[in-house]
């Protein structure tokens, strides 16, 4: 079969063909599937940390899983809106699926969205190496940060709260939308799979 | 109501009360959402599950605001009751719309291009099919002794490798069924707007907007 034959021939040709849209959401809906199946941990670290008041470093511990769809979807696809769209349908999928988050789902999925397509567009859709996936993971951290200092009242935290659930989150995103990442793009570009 | 304006006042809604602080308002969307979730006949199980998984991170933020915050206890129910409304709130629009009819008013009424309606619905609806393919995966690599977790980059690698190949074979079914890209298209089921679903819309908009204003507690 032939899988090469993604629209990489002209370099203005546009990148959202039929077939590429397809991928970004199938991408994004297989790696929301399997997030959904590690949602018990997210669960159980609520349930773990709440007597403790703790239970926002459950989410802080987990966002880098969530964040991890839209550098993928944004490495793989290299064009303006496919990280955002592949971290959006992401979202979308735990909504369908009966996840814990309703309609904050789809906001979270837009703001995420938002914050990881940012990272690429800071390094004008140019730089996919290790330097651009960082500039993705920086903007993806401070955006849903600043998001939630808002939606989840973190705001109303001391500052050594506040630090603590900042450096928890920017570890996760880093293993999980970075290394993480870095490591299966490096796997498809061995098996030559895809042109990237 | 059409499912396009009903995501996006569901969407409207849940992005205005994650600004404002009105506990009462949080707690009238609840129960004005509940009431109309049960006038449409959805599953007990669907049911228990909108009111049980949201108290794990209800009750975590609850407690931390509680004990760590410096807004007092009556934020902490504020968050407690955000949680619950965008559930809520968003269940109103998942257990009663259809993703079909979602992206077909998108194309039709929201002018989305057909490629992203359509493409996008082809991939959800293989949805049950990435379900398999997943534990396909997983159980092949255990038959070469291999576990593969939320964490392992093989699991994702595999993935994607299907993906490719399934959005090759996707589109190219799509195009032998007469799909053109970028080309205006005819609909055998044509939705509309009404003047009904417009009216809906402004005055449930409309009313939320009183009751923040008013309502400050």
């Amino acid at each position: 079969m032939d899988n090469k034959s993604q629209a990489t021939g002209g370099k203005k040709q546009s990148q959202w063909t039929l077939r590429n849209i397809i991928l970004i959401a199938l991408i994004a809906i297989f790696t929301g599937i399997i997030f959904w199946g590690a949602g018990f941990l997210y669960t159980g670290l609520t349930v773990a940390l709440t007597p403790f008041g703790m239970a926002p470093f459950a989410n802080d511990l987990l966002m880098g899983l969530w964040c991890m769809a839209g550098p993928l979807t944004g490495f793989i696809i290299r064009t303006f809106g496919s990280a955002f769209l592949g971290e959006f349908l992401g979202a979308a999928v735990e909504v369908f699926l009966g996840g814990q988050w309703g309609a904050g789902a789809f906001i979270s999925g837009l703001v995420q969205g938002i914050a990881s397509e940012l990272g690429f567009t800071l390094t004008a859709y140019k730089r996919y190496d290790w330097f651009g996936l960082n500039a993705s993971i920086f903007t993806t951290v401070v955006v849903t940060f600043a998001w939630d200092m808002i939606r989840n009242g973190y705001d109303k935290f001391g500052l050594p709260l506040l630090l603590g659930l900042f450096v928890t989150r920017y570890i996760s995103t880093f293993i999980f939308a970075g290394v993480l990442t870095k490591m299966i793009v490096k796997l498809l570009d061995r098996s030559k799979a895809i042109n990237l | 109501m059409n499912p396009g304006m009903k995501l996006l006042l569901v969407m409207l809604i849940a992005l205005e009360i994650s600004f404002t602080q009105s506990l009462t308002v949080n707690v009238i969307l609840i129960v004005v959402s509940f009431a109309y979730i049960l006038t449409q006949h959805v599953s007990m199980k669907a049911l228990f599950g909108i009111i049980f998984w949201p108290l794990f991170p209800a009750v975590g933020l609850f407690v931390s605001q509680w004990l760590y915050g410096s807004a007092g206890i009556h934020f902490a129910w504020i968050l407690f009751t955000r949680i619950y409304a965008y559930v809520f709130l968003g269940a109103t629009f998942t257990l009663t719309s259809s993703i079909t009819d979602l992206s077909l008013t998108l194309e039709q009424d929201f002018h989305l291009p057909s490629k992203f309606a359509y493409g996008v619905l082809a991939a959800f609806n293989l949805m049950p099919k990435i379900v398999e393919e997943i534990q396909i995966i997983k159980t092949s690599a255990l038959m070469r002794g291999e576990a593969l977790h939320f964490w392992s980059p093989k699991l994702y690698f595999k993935s994607i490798l299907s993906s490719i190949q399934w959005s090759q074979n996707l589109a190219e079914a799509m195009t032998s069924h007469g799909f053109v890209e970028d080309y205006e298209r005819t609909h055998y089921k044509v939705i509309r707007i009404t003047a009904l679903d417009w009216t809906l819309f402004i005055v449930l908009f409309a009313i939320v907007q009183v009751l923040l204003f008013f309502i400050r507690y």
